[in-house]
């Protein structure tokens, strides 16, 4: 409780940031600020009754009670009944020694792990959507894997939004100990409302030495029609620790949701030799706007990291990939590779990259690449000789550009990450 | 850096700003006007702008120079050494103020060339639309300020069609100690026509002083300018640029710029493609040592359809120096076939030595070849093992690959007396490493 407190008393002190405004085109400044007028206001109604307990926060949310259920739940794919899943795979876990359940069952039953390391990653103060969601978080999943124990299946968590002109804000704690590894599937969706809704999320990773953690998002949150009106705000503050040495962190995510994202997952490798990893991939249509990339902060010897972002714009959508990579001077020996590349698709969408190298030690390698593109008329040429039409042209083109990000994804994943950006991207050629 | 100081500072340089004579039209001392009115409603820029991020000017605030006062004691074999012996027209600024004396001029038929006020009379109409077109003032203090002190500076007008040989000379030369001078540059490149212009910043001595330039040029269709930049001012100075070139159709500008000296030293350069088919070549080089810090911000601003642009930068950076670099591309809408590419390459020879770059790219066409690639690291352990497999001592080959990675920039550059200035500079400044 104090957590939320203090996480609440720094949100007020807290300016909106704009920083991310300046680059901006004129149309994104004046929607992010539309947002933010009831946005405010929404939480204080709330915030006045976030002390007592948690179950008044949901009510007062908006968010109802079987939601809760789907919020901390646990599902393998999405066709699946998510309660009994949950239930399975928790007696499976546990025989093991690992802990999976919805962050506040662990509040109460793991209460020590929760205090040491909970806002640990992403201090309270860390910027303003994270102080938000630190001071209000509803619920998320909470994940320990014990010392040396490979987590035997794919653990995954699905979030949906169903009450209009809600927001929503869950928090994902994720530690891996020494030798561990566990995959981790992050699914979202949300049924269509003219109102624009808030989702201000907080992930946070902690892999000691030799631990592993592959995180992987399908991210397909309303959008918005075609018109722009509706759609989700995806804030969202994620962030991975590499503690201890050899530990290993990787982000993969597919966008292709939301009206406005804007995320960066980040890792700081602090133990020597860990290792980053960004695959990304962000599908942009309509009057979408994505502006995502990552943080690689280099503290350890020896750290390596790898950025691979995919930018798809169509329509009148803005997409953005904003990347810093920074080798602290004790970063002996570091190594980047990013690579970031954007395919436009019809003239009235934009495609930017604005990657930030700070470089403070000598032995340091780090490389960027980046281009642009539109997918050739040879290549459209070359599938209508074999009497492929084209938008299916299109679609094939496509996943074979963002084959290095789905190549990342499990299985099940990679099939429907696929599906989804042939759908996304309907209509958008021709 | 508190705000009072902040305005003080630029309220105390507006104060020294002496009434002007009547010598010179109203349009430019509405100009001037302007610009005073702009500096005093701006503030200095500070390290919370995202423009102005890595680099800390607030040690400029503790520096309220004066404008350099009008006192030249060089006589010509004082500045014999910085001559260039293809340059049969050369403009001397000494602290920014013209000296008829030492410069040369052999092509005042063929062409407009000499100090500004000189011209402003005969050649009012042409001047007005030109002078603080290309590098606005309304966001930019170090800009404005620039145009509030504007007085002495050199132009340049090549006529339609004429084609200049030899390059013109343009030597910036600092002797005060305390002062601030503003330099001003204008070139006017009219339909057809092609010029080879070199901007070298000098110091005649290690003093400390501020040195805030603007630079414009203008090029017509079809026109082709060079344009060679080299600051090598001394070690405590600061020298604070801005550059402006917009570009007609079909009409190609090549840029070397080369930023050797300086305390702190800042170079903005916009470029604009404002019609269909211009062409920009921009090559930079940094080569800095010490506690210097050396920012390089280009914009490159397509805006019509069929534009192209090639821009490579890079830095060599040693001891605790600080580098920065910023390329920002933008390819307007309906700026369709645009053919972009960008590199920025750094080297760091020190362990204590930072790099910033960030190459941006912001498009909004989809017709477009855009690329761009950053690369930060330290010489090949591979290539120095190399040369020592050929004999060569382990210093040499570090200076020797050193040397070959400034080269390739400085080889851009036509002229083959200040290339092999530079050269030398670039050794010396290797080998005492």
């Amino acid at each position: 409780m104090s957590f939320r407190l203090k996480a609440y008393q720094k949100w007020l002190t807290m300016p909106e940031p704009e920083w991310q405004n300046v680059h901006y085109p004129k149309i994104d400044f004046q929607s992010i600020s539309y947002y933010s007028a009831p946005k405010p206001k929404q939480k204080l109604a709330s915030m006045d009754e976030v002390d007592p307990e948690l179950l008044r926060t949901f009510e007062k949310l908006g968010v109802p009670m079987h939601e809760r259920a789907a919020l901390a739940g646990v599902a393998v794919d999405v066709i699946f009944d998510s309660v009994s899943v949950a239930t399975t795979y928790k007696e499976k876990l546990a025989e093991v020694g690992i802990i999976f359940c919805s962050i506040s069952e662990a509040v109460q039953n793991h209460p020590e792990l929760i205090q040491k390391y909970l806002g640990s990653v992403v201090p309270v103060g860390d910027n303003y959507f994270a102080a938000l969601n630190s001071a209000v978080f509803t619920d998320g999943s909470f994940c320990f894997i014990p010392k040396g124990v490979k987590c035997p299946m794919d653990l995954s968590t699905y979030f949906r939004i169903n009450t209009e002109g809600s927001g929503q804000f869950e928090r994902t704690l994720i530690i891996a100990e020494e030798g561990s590894s566990v995959c981790y599937l992050e699914g979202c969706t949300a049924p269509r409302f003219d109102t624009n809704q808030l989702h201000a999320a907080v992930v946070e990773l902690i892999a000691l030495d030799n631990a592993d953690i592959k995180y992987s998002t399908v991210q397909n949150w309303y959008a918005g029609d075609e018109n722009g009106v509706g759609g989700i705000y995806n804030f969202v503050t994620k962030r991975g620790l590499a503690k201890g040495v050899n530990s290993r962190i990787s982000w993969t995510q597919v966008e292709t949701g939301s009206a406005i994202t804007w995320k960066y997952p980040s890792c700081i490798l602090r133990g020597d030799n860990s290792v980053g990893e960004f695959y990304s991939v962000a599908v942009t249509n309509n009057y979408q706007q994505a502006d995502t990339g990552t943080k690689m902060i280099h503290l350890g010897k020896n750290t390596r990291s790898t950025i691979v972002s995919k930018g798809i714009s169509a329509g009148h959508s803005n997409s953005s990939y904003r990347g810093l990579v920074r080798i602290t001077p004790t970063a002996e020996g570091a190594r980047n590779y990013s690579q970031c590349d954007s395919m436009l698709i019809g003239d009235q969408c934009g495609a930017h990259t604005f990657p930030y190298i700070q470089v403070h030690n000598s032995s340091a390698v780090v490389e960027h690449e980046a281009s642009t593109s539109k997918i050739g008329e040879d290549q459209l040429f070359y599938f209508s000789q074999r009497n492929i039409d084209a938008e299916e042209a299109v679609s094939m083109i496509i996943n074979g550009f963002c084959k290095d990000v789905f190549q990342q994804l499990p299985m099940e994943f990679a099939v429907e990450a696929t599906k989804l950006l042939s759908f996304k991207l309907e209509g958008s050629v021709g | 850096m508190s705000d009072l100081t902040n305005t003080d500072y630029l309220e105390y340089l507006l104060k020294s700003l002496s009434i002007k004579s009547t010598e010179s039209l109203s349009w430019l001392n509405q100009l001037r006007a302007q610009a005073i009115d702009r500096v005093s409603t701006q503030k200095l820029p500070t390290r919370r702008d995202e423009e102005w991020r890595f680099t800390d000017i607030s040690p400029l605030t503790h520096l309220p120079y004066q404008p350099s006062k009008l006192e030249c004691n060089l006589h010509a074999h004082d500045i014999e050494h910085l001559t260039l012996k293809e340059a049969k027209n050369r403009l001397v600024f000494v602290d920014g103020h013209y000296s008829q004396d030492l410069s040369t001029i052999s092509d005042s038929a063929a062409l407009v060339i000499g100090n500004l006020p000189a011209f402003v009379a005969t050649h009012a109409s042409i001047l007005e639309s030109h002078v603080g077109q290309y590098v606005q003032f309304d966001n930019n203090v170090f800009a404005a300020l620039n145009t509030a002190f504007l007085r002495d500076g050199a132009l340049i007008i090549v006529p339609k069609d004429i084609a200049i040989s030899e390059p013109i000379h343009l030597l910036f030369i600092a002797t005060q100690n305390e002062v601030t001078s503003y330099p001003r540059c204008l070139l006017i490149g009219e339909a057809g026509s092609n010029v080879t212009l070199i901007e070298d910043y000098v110091a005649l001595q290690q003093a400390t002083y501020i040195t805030n330039s603007v630079t414009e040029i203008s090029l017509a269709a079809n026109a082709h300018a060079k344009h060679i930049r080299i600051q090598r001012e001394s070690a405590q100075a600061f020298h604070l640029a801005n550059c402006g070139v917009s570009l007609a159709h079909a009409s190609n500008y090549q840029s070397v710029s080369i930023s050797l000296g300086s305390h702190i030293s800042r170079y903005n350069l916009d470029v604009r493609l404002t019609d269909e088919a211009a062409e920009c070549v921009i090559d930079g080089l940094t080569l800095i040592s010490d506690r210097q810090l050396a920012d390089t911000h280009t914009c490159i601003d397509h805006m019509k359809p069929k534009g192209t642009s090639r821009q490579q930068h890079k830095c060599i950076v040693n001891d605790a120096a600080h580098a920065v670099f910023n390329g920002k591309i933008i390819v307007r809408p309906h700026a369709q076939r645009t053919n972009s590419s960008q590199s920025s390459r750094n080297l760091l020879l020190s362990k204590t030595a930072q790099v910033d770059t960030k190459p941006q790219l912001e498009i909004f066409a989809d017709d477009v070849k855009c690329a761009h690639g950053a690369t930060v690291g330290q010489l090949d352990e591979e290539e120095i093992f190399y040369l020592e497999s050929r004999g060569l001592s382990p210093e040499v080959a570090r200076n020797l690959l050193t040397f070959a990675f400034g080269a390739e920039i400085i080889s851009r550059i036509p002229v083959s007396s200040l290339r092999q200035q530079l050269e030398q500079a670039v050794l010396n400044q290797t080998q005492s490493s």
